[in-house]
């Protein structure tokens, strides 16, 4: 059932709201079951989702105001309007009021609000009545990631707890579009790992639209594995590192163009003027315009400052920035990431894998980018666990028996 | 068809009857469809029927300058294609309603006392409507040594329009969508179109000051002006300001034009009658499966 009335009636801390939402996760829940009474999940993957099914009721109107994250209402206004009118693909691409443009500061040719909305609409929820609705679309989606991601493992528990990490069940359980992000980005990196190279990029199409910094680090990726094969060994990883830096070269002029336009949108999006105007809005009255950000001077220069600031990223949010209860929990789980990344390198033995080596090259490479152009610690926290944890799920597919098998079998050859 | 070798179909389809026959074809689901009938009934018995009151508008006048500036470049850069929302007429007539200005202008005409007493549009009573506090309220008051008013104001009107009347322009949309839910829907009919021409009115007003202002800072300049350039541009100044006054001195609208007048729903659209039915028939089946299946697998579970 679809709620036409959205834009007024959101059903929030209302019964109703919870008699809908409750109803979406019982729809889960029997789903649940019924898998686990069919053997495709074990007695540990009912109870973990179960509860992460739960867990959208008990952050959204509970744990904090949905406001808090208010492009939720976007989202779900939209995804809401697409169900209700029927609103089909072909709308959306060649009917709709897409200005189709290409510019050069505009690059997604359709609005990612009403494309993820349209991805997210086209998972079969009993209800779409409130902004809650569509986490259950993203927690379904997550789901069958799950379900596909365990048959490369003997054993499912092994992966479950990348499930229950705290962010993917925050991000998850919000109508926002980042777990599609990831939830496609995980499905690249994993089937290029595998060698099937068309799955890769069918996946990195929608990136394209849904987010361009991600499509571009992946691109680079995709460019690196399939013509210059730098996973296969030392000397083909030197060359394209070589090609990628005199590449660079070429084109930095672009690059950091590119690079201070995004600067400067970071920088501004996070500023506060001095009587409470804040964002671009505020940044127009007394940011000082372009120049006030100073501008990279070589690819060089961009590199250095991002190895620099990659260690800041890593563990942000720092003390100094925590003004809330979430924010030491956020850089808590910010070390563990990062320990488990490490630690799962060095216990599986993969340090010496080529595939390895060239997967840790390309996510250093990428969060280098996100601590060139960091700004502000809430959004940046955000965009990095989208980059990081895919990649740790490129990891966890290195160190599965299904990886090592055709490894195996692939040296006997 | 190797797959449907590797999932077993036929064992799979006769677990999957079991299932069903084990935990939805039985007793305890059929009394949790009832309970959850009644329980459903007893929520819409309790509920208030609320209609949905809304009105289209469109913008008057296209913003025709929209500067480019750094931030516009980022906003754009990092929002996608997604148009500022509350930019043009749009945000000018949406900061007026929500305004403190309008709710005083509409108070100082009697919609207080509409809204919050028995209508009675003499000043001296609509200024005197007792006002109740929640607790908590006054707790705070009392610990930090405040007053609470004793009765409504227009702050209270301001509150009133800002969390009841919902103003938007859905994306991609030229129209602007004016709602509200309310058990009274000839009232808020009524209030509604009020809101709407007093906003535009308001607008209007602030729009003609400032070209008066122009005006006499500009005729104080002709004054002064030796140079005939300076002095023909400042007279073409003063011509176009009171151009826009007499365009702006007239009962049309000018932020906005009502493309569909404040109308109401044909029924009540909360609450959801079947909605609320399916949900909970769901989620009383649901429970009573998950009842049954804890009972008999507690063992392979725990």
């Amino acid at each position: 059932m679809v709620n036409e009335y959205f834009e007024q009636l959101t059903y929030g801390r209302t019964l109703d709201y919870y008699i809908f939402e409750l109803a979406n996760f019982s729809i889960f829940g029997l789903i649940l079951l019924l898998l686990y009474r069919l053997n495709f999940i074990n007695s540990n993957s009912l109870i973990a989702w179960l509860g992460i099914f739960l867990s959208p009721l008990l952050f959204n109107y509970l744990l904090f105001s949905p406001y808090l994250f208010p492009d939720q209402f976007e989202y779900a206004r939209e995804a809401i309007s697409v169900k209700a009118n029927g609103t089909s693909w072909a709308d959306i691409f060649f009917y709709s009021n897409n200005n189709f443009n290409l510019s050069t500061e505009n690059f997604a040719p359709i609005s990612t609000v009403v494309f993820s909305s349209k991805i997210l609409s086209t998972i079969p929820l009993l209800n779409y009545m409130t902004v809650t609705s569509l986490a259950f679309a993203n927690k379904a989606i997550l789901f069958i990631t799950f379900l596909w991601f365990k048959r490369f493992f003997n054993n499912e528990n092994e992966i479950l707890l990348y499930f229950l990490i705290p962010s993917i069940l925050l991000y998850s359980s919000l109508a926002i579009r980042d777990t599609l992000i990831i939830v496609i980005s995980i499905f690249f990196i994993i089937n290029l790992i595998r060698g099937k190279i068309i799955w890769s990029i069918l996946a990195l199409i929608p990136l394209f639209i849904l987010k361009i910094q991600m499509f571009a680090i992946l691109l680079i990726y995709l460019v690196g594995y399939a013509i210059f094969q730098a996973h296969r060994s030392k000397n083909f990883f030197i060359f394209f590192i070589f090609i990628f830096l005199i590449s660079g070269l070429i084109l930095e002029d672009l690059i950091l163009l590119i690079l201070d336009r995004y600067r400067l949108a970071f920088i501004a999006e996070d500023f506060v003027g001095v009587d409470g105007a804040i964002s671009y809005q505020g940044w127009d009255l007394y940011g000082g315009g372009e120049e006030s950000v100073p501008e990279l001077s070589s690819i060089f220069s961009a590199i250095f400052l991002g190895l620099l600031n990659l260690p800041i990223l890593l563990l942000i949010p720092m003390p100094w920035n925590w003004s809330g209860i979430f924010y030491p929990l956020q850089t808590i789980e910010s070390i563990f990431l990062v320990y488990l990344y490490f630690n799962l390198s060095r216990n599986k033995g993969v340090l010496m894998d080529y595939q390895y080596i060239f997967l840790t090259f390309i996510l250093i490479m990428g969060l280098s980018i996100y601590a060139l152009l960091m700004a502000n610690e809430g959004t940046f926290v955000r965009y990095r666990f989208t980059l990081f944890y895919p990649f740790l799920f490129g990891l966890l597919y290195l160190s599965s028996s299904d990886y090592q098998g055709s490894k195996k079998a692939y040296k006997e050859d | 068809m190797s797959f449907l070798k590797t999932y077993n179909i036929k064992e799979k389809t006769k677990l999957l009857r079991d299932f069903f026959q084990e935990f939805f074809l039985i007793k305890r689901s059929a009394h949790a469809i009832g309970i959850s009938l009644i329980f459903s009934l007893l929520i819409i018995q309790f509920s208030t029927p609320k209609f949905y009151v809304s009105s289209a508008l469109r913008e008057a006048q296209a913003n025709s300058q929209q500067s480019v500036s750094a931030g516009n470049i980022a906003g754009e850069l990092l929002l996608g294609n997604i148009e500022n929302k509350d930019s043009g007429n749009f945000g000018t007539f949406k900061a007026n309603m929500h305004s403190y200005a309008l709710a005083k202008r509409m108070w100082e005409q009697g919609w207080g006392s509409k809204v919050f007493g028995d209508g009675n549009l003499d000043e001296e009573y609509f200024n005197s409507i007792p006002k109740k506090h929640k607790i908590i309220d006054r707790i705070a008051a009392f610990f930090s040594g405040y007053e609470l008013f004793q009765y409504f104001t227009a702050h209270d009107l301001q509150s009133y329009i800002k969390s009841n009347y919902e103003i938007i322009k859905p994306m991609g949309s030229k129209n602007i969508n004016v709602s509200t839910m309310t058990p009274d829907k000839e009232f808020a009919i009524l209030f509604m179109s009020a809101v709407i021409k007093e906003t535009d009115k308001y607008a209007k007003l602030r729009l003609i000051q400032t070209s008066k202002e122009i005006i006499s800072a500009s005729y104080d300049q002709l004054a002064s002006s030796r140079n005939s350039t300076i002095t023909s541009a400042i007279a073409s100044t003063i011509n176009s300001e009171y151009f826009k006054i007499a365009n702006l001195e007239n009962d049309m609208p000018y932020h906005i034009y009502i493309v569909d007048p404040p109308h109401s729903s044909e029924y009540p659209i909360s609450p959801n009658f079947i909605a609320i039915i399916f949900s909970n028939t769901i989620i009383f089946l649901f429970l009573s499966v998950f009842l049954s299946f804890i009972s008999k697998n507690k063992e392979d579970l725990w």
